[in-house]
């Protein structure tokens, strides 16, 4: 490889190509080895209707070798991605949505000779305004006779965690950041109550399928033969199951935090005023972060001037609410994610070099953190000085909103716990946040004790 | 034939059997599912039949 390209460390199990990059683009090199598979994709006219129906990203093709790698065939550099996420920060629906599209991709791919070999989450990612598939190596010649390969692949990664969550009612995104290749049949089994036999096709893809997966057994060397319908059948009964699988409906601490708040005077209206104002001004925002989203109200300060927004809340159904709320609308620029602020998406795989860690991730020009402060400080007992070292490594301009302690909400918070927070005073959280910003304004939003700060980093 | 070389990822022992058993399974649902559409449409037809016999102009 070239000193200018870099392989991507998570590009390694797939001998058809990788992911480099150079110059801070990245690319994909098709290896020759794929080459017959490759030149089936794009002949068959697959590739086209993929990407025509907004399924695929799309790719121009560069006839070059830049990584001087002897197994090149074509370089592809496919349209650049505002942010990665990964399916353990997705909400239920994004998850769900995420399967159906796998599922299409099988369905369109046989009609067109071919096959999707593999059935990972991780090949999908967020663009645009939607879930679309990037791995465009990942179709391959199909044979009619063989069984669906990634079949077990996409039970593990897809049904596992949709069937764990319809059943207990609970978000259990964090599941599979303890098993990123899968949670595996026999968890998913024992974690499944009995009633879910009782649904045909939970008991044939789960059950059935760990009780004759799990099996030792000689090695059979009988030919199994399959065929398409076989196959389609296959596919349309996890379809079938998909489309049943309902997300934890619960209402949550924050679902009904801004029907709440709303009741308010005009806070938010006031709010959103004085934001506006700032935004008018800032120059150079070209992506942005609303950390502690809630419904996205915010976030639409920022999008809605075409920035690309990370929107990020550690309510699932918050999150899931403002993507069945973008599915409807179509918005392109907002992008919902399940973060925890106080522990933030880890760095995990070979290496832990596979998938990045959310802070390593997220380098934007603009955060707005709103009404989130308190839920840091008092909420989960982070000193201020952590808190402005998190903002400070994630962003050149913050906008944020301290909440003081005599505020209702932090009250409310501090009846269950003893108030040990004698630092929370806005004195010193200037202080703290001045070692790393530059606190350029700062305005009280009327009617409430909190103040709107306007920063700039300096360090 | 599927290239050896292709299989980086792991089927698993058994989900390449599974998936056998399973379609045979979807398969006589499948089945009993166009047999009843069948049924009802020989059904349907016949109620129809009387309108489609009005002799043409």
């Amino acid at each position: 490889m070239s000193n200018s390209s870099i392989r991507h460390p998570s590009s390694y199990r797939d001998p058809s190509g990788f992911i480099f990059e150079k110059d801070g683009v990245l690319y994909r090199q098709v290896n020759t080895i794929f080459r017959e598979d490759y030149e089936l994709f794009i002949h068959s006219g697959c590739y086209e209707k993929l990407v025509s129906k907004g399924l695929l990203i799309p790719h121009e093709t560069i006839h070059e070798n830049w990584t001087g790698s002897d197994e090149w065939y074509l370089t592809l550099k496919p349209e650049q991605l505002a942010f990665i996420s990964y399916p353990y920060e997705w909400s239920f629906d994004m998850l769900k949505d995420a399967a159906l599209l796998t599922l299409q991709l099988v369905k369109e791919a046989t009609a067109a000779g071919l096959i999707l070999k593999d059935a990972t989450p991780y090949n999908i990612q967020w663009h645009q305004g939607k879930l679309l598939f990037i791995d465009t190596l990942s179709f391959e010649k199909y044979n009619e006779e063989e069984p669906w390969i990634a079949y077990r692949q996409f039970c593990e990664c897809f049904l596992s965690p949709l069937l764990l969550m319809h059943y207990s009612k609970i978000s259990l995104q964090r599941l599979s950041l303890a098993y990123p290749e899968g949670i595996p049949l026999a968890v998913t089994k024992s974690f499944l109550p009995r009633r879910s036999k009782f649904s045909l096709h939970t008991y044939l893809h789960i059950h059935l399928h760990e009780g004759v997966a799990g099996k030792k057994r000689v090695e059979e060397k009988r030919k199994i033969k399959f065929s398409k319908q076989k196959l389609l059948n296959l596919v349309n009964s996890l379809e079938t199951l998909i489309l049943r699988l309902k997300s934890p409906e619960q209402t949550t601490t924050w679902s009904d935090y801004y029907e709440e708040a709303s009741q308010r005077n005009d806070y938010l209206e006031q709010k959103k005023k004085i934001i506006e104002g700032w935004l008018d001004k800032a120059v150079d925002i070209r992506t942005g972060a609303d950390l502690g989203a809630n419904d996205g109200v915010f976030s639409r300060l920022l999008s809605a001037r075409g920035i690309p927004t990370v929107a990020a809340d550690l309510d699932p159904l918050c999150i899931n609410n403002l993507y069945r709320e973008i599915r409807k609308t179509g918005e392109k620029y907002i992008q919902p994610l399940i973060i925890d602020l106080s522990d933030p998406s880890p760095a995990i795989g070979v290496n832990n070099e596979e998938r990045n860690s959310f802070i390593s991730r997220l380098h934007v020009d603009m955060i707005l953190a709103l009404a989130l402060i308190h839920h840091l400080a008092i909420g989960k007992n982070i000193p201020l000085a952590l808190i402005a070292k998190l903002f400070a490594g994630m962003t050149r301009h913050l906008i944020i909103e301290f909440v003081p302690k005599d505020d209702p909400k932090v009250q409310e918070m501090l009846q269950q716990k003893k108030d040990i927070y004698t630092d929370y005073r806005q004195e010193r959280f200037e202080e703290e946040m001045s070692k790393y910003f530059l606190i350029e304004e700062k305005q009280g939003v009327p009617g409430t004790g909190r103040v709107l700060f306007n920063m700039r980093r300096i360090v | 034939m599927m290239h050896n070389w292709l299989l980086y990822i792991d089927p698993g022992s058994g989900s390449y059997l599974v998936q056998v058993l399973i379609a045979a399974v979807l398969g006589v649902g499948f089945f009993f599912r166009n047999l009843r559409t069948y049924v009802k449409s020989i059904f349907s037809r016949s109620e129809k039949t009387p309108t489609d016999n009005h002799p043409s102009a």
